[in-house]
């Protein structure tokens, strides 16, 4: 599988990260063998958080029998300086392991929470006295916010090493600034900061419950995904286009084949068929009456 | 307003800010919106369409009473929607510093294309800009092809005239030449060209109205052939959607 380098934090990262989120709906026998088959296809790169249900205790056993393989990123949601460095501890704990390769602020959502996280007691202060004692290596931050937020984190953090946002052709076709992720990628490659890209297989919302009670829903994503082999190679390939480090799988067991194999396969794609793909779902979401032309 | 990446890729390169712009056959007012987004001083867009003219007008509307980045501010005072024939385009002389016809050509067969080319050449002024983007004649293979063949046979029946004519970048760029416009580039803008199926149906659906004004047999089954296709082919992506760009010599 492609290699890239992961901004300045000396790592290559397979294009493809194992959102480790899918563990969770696994036993461990079938946690332990989803990681043996994510490792077969060359993905080095995986993400988890502590609120991913049991996905850190799942992980656990193959993430220690091949710890040298697997660049392993973990977050919190933690504000404050002892809130994060609680988390990490337990982290480390769930995980079994002696250090964290990349540790992300999670879900940055709130102009004041930059300010929380930034302050004396906040996480980042917990980050980076874990990053001298060698319990972490790198940090990032995490967010499916507003992109002005995230710009704003990437001005104010000197340190930060990565960056995860949503990238997909449905936020790709909006002009409004609120959908602008492509300004992160590229402040965040200018910046030279690594780049994780999130959301990738997303179609659309979930039907309300009253529709669609959750307990029906027939995957577990947060969204609801594209399922089709083809769909899922074409956002994959997209999303991969368009430049980001590594992309980070679904979050459900039945879809991560499908996007190991579109990842194995991944051989760019040019702009007329990005293009191609934004106006296609453009149209399946638009507000405008049905038209003949593009 | 979202601007479709056809229009912002066919513009992208253009220089617009200040200029005063025709887009010709405005549609659902893509290219009326790139143009508006790139700063154009005044956009004429003509269409002989009024559902066309109306959705236009509301879309920009919109846009200007959303308000996202404050840029859109004042863009109703910017834009002219003319109901009017491209065959006599209701503008004076060297009227225009840019001719955008976004998707258009395919709708015009060639005498129309003829004169609507005439009529370019008249409202331009010296040194202006003229846009182009539309399809190369779809694959012969291609399940779409065969629901634009229905169209065309059902607009042959209603008005005497097919309803799409695709002309090849080459043609277009030859034809354009022809008229004293000077080649700059060509772009691909899609490809393949994605056939949603909201445009299938739209496509299926006219074919079917002017198949249902024809008396008679073939009108008939020109239409149950028309609906045929909508459900079979669904959505399809076929064909390639390319831009081309040229400038009047001063």
């Amino acid at each position: 599988m492609q290699t890239r380098p992961l901004g300045d934090t000396g790592h290559d990262s397979s294009v493809m990260t194992f959102g480790a989120i899918a563990l969770n709906w696994l036993e461990q026998e079938g946690a332990n063998q989803l990681v043996e088959h994510v490792l077969d296809y060359g993905v080095n790169h995986f993400d988890v958080a502590p609120e991913y249900g049991d996905a850190e205790l799942k992980l656990g056993p193959k993430l220690r029998q091949h710890r040298e393989d697997i660049f392993l990123g973990c977050k919190t949601q933690e504000r404050t300086y002892e809130g994060a460095w609680r988390k990490l501890d337990r982290s480390l704990n769930r995980l079994g392991v002696d250090s964290i390769d990349l540790y992300q602020v999670h879900g940055l959502e709130y102009d004041e929470e930059l300010d929380a996280i930034t302050g004396d007691d906040g996480a980042l202060a917990a980050f980076r006295e874990a990053k001298e004692q060698g319990l972490i290596d790198h940090i990032g931050l995490t967010s499916h916010g507003d992109p002005d937020l995230i710009l704003d984190a990437l001005d104010r953090i000197d340190d930060l090493e990565t960056v995860m946002f949503p990238l997909n052709p449905v936020v790709a076709g909006k002009d409004d600034d609120e959908y602008d992720y492509e300004a992160v990628l590229a402040r965040a490659d200018a910046k030279n900061i690594g780049t994780l890209g999130i959301k990738a297989f997303a179609a659309g919302s979930w039907p309300p419950t009253d529709e669609l009670p959750e307990a029906d829903r027939p995957f577990s994503n947060w969204y609801r995904p594209v399922t089709a082999p083809d769909e899922i190679r074409e956002r994959f390939d997209f999303a991969a286009a368009r430049g980001l480090t590594s992309v980070i799988s679904a979050g459900d067991p039945k879809l991560v084949t499908m996007i190991l194999e579109a990842a194995a396969d991944y051989d760019g794609m040019d702009e007329a068929a990005q293009r191609s793909l934004i106006e296609r779902v453009r149209h399946d979401d638009s507000p405008v009456p049905e038209q003949l032309h593009h | 307003m979202d601007v479709p990446r056809t229009a912002t890729t066919a513009l992208g390169d253009r220089s617009v800010a200040g200029k005063r712009c025709l887009e010709a056959g405005a549609g659902v007012g893509n290219a009326t919106a790139g143009l508006l987004a790139n700063g154009a001083e005044r956009v004429y867009a003509v269409t002989n369409d009024r559902d066309h003219a109306r959705t236009t007008r509301r879309r920009v509307a919109d846009a200007g009473s959303g308000g996202n980045d404050g840029d859109d501010d004042h863009t109703g005072d910017r834009l002219a929607v003319l109901e009017a024939d491209l065959r006599a385009i209701p503008l004076p002389d060297g009227a225009v510093d840019v001719i955008t016809a976004h998707g258009l050509c395919n709708v015009l067969d060639p005498a129309a294309l003829s004169a609507v080319a005439e009529e370019f050449s008249r409202v331009a002024a010296p040194d202006a800009q003229l846009v182009v983007d539309d399809y190369d004649p779809p694959p012969d293979d291609a399940a779409i092809s065969e629901l634009f063949a229905v169209e065309n046979a059902a607009s042959e029946l209603a008005r005497g005239r097919p309803a799409l004519t695709f002309y090849p970048a080459a043609f277009l760029r030859r034809f354009f030449a022809g008229h004293g416009w000077e080649f700059q580039r060509e772009r691909t803008l899609l490809e393949p060209v994605p056939w949603t199926e909201s445009h299938v149906s739209a496509h299926a659906e006219r074919a079917a109205s002017m198949a249902a004004a024809c008396s008679g047999e073939p009108g008939d089954a020109l239409a149950t052939t028309a609906r045929r296709l909508k459900s079979e082919i669904g959505s399809a992506s076929a064909g390639r959607m390319y831009g081309l760009a040229f400038r009047l010599p001063a």
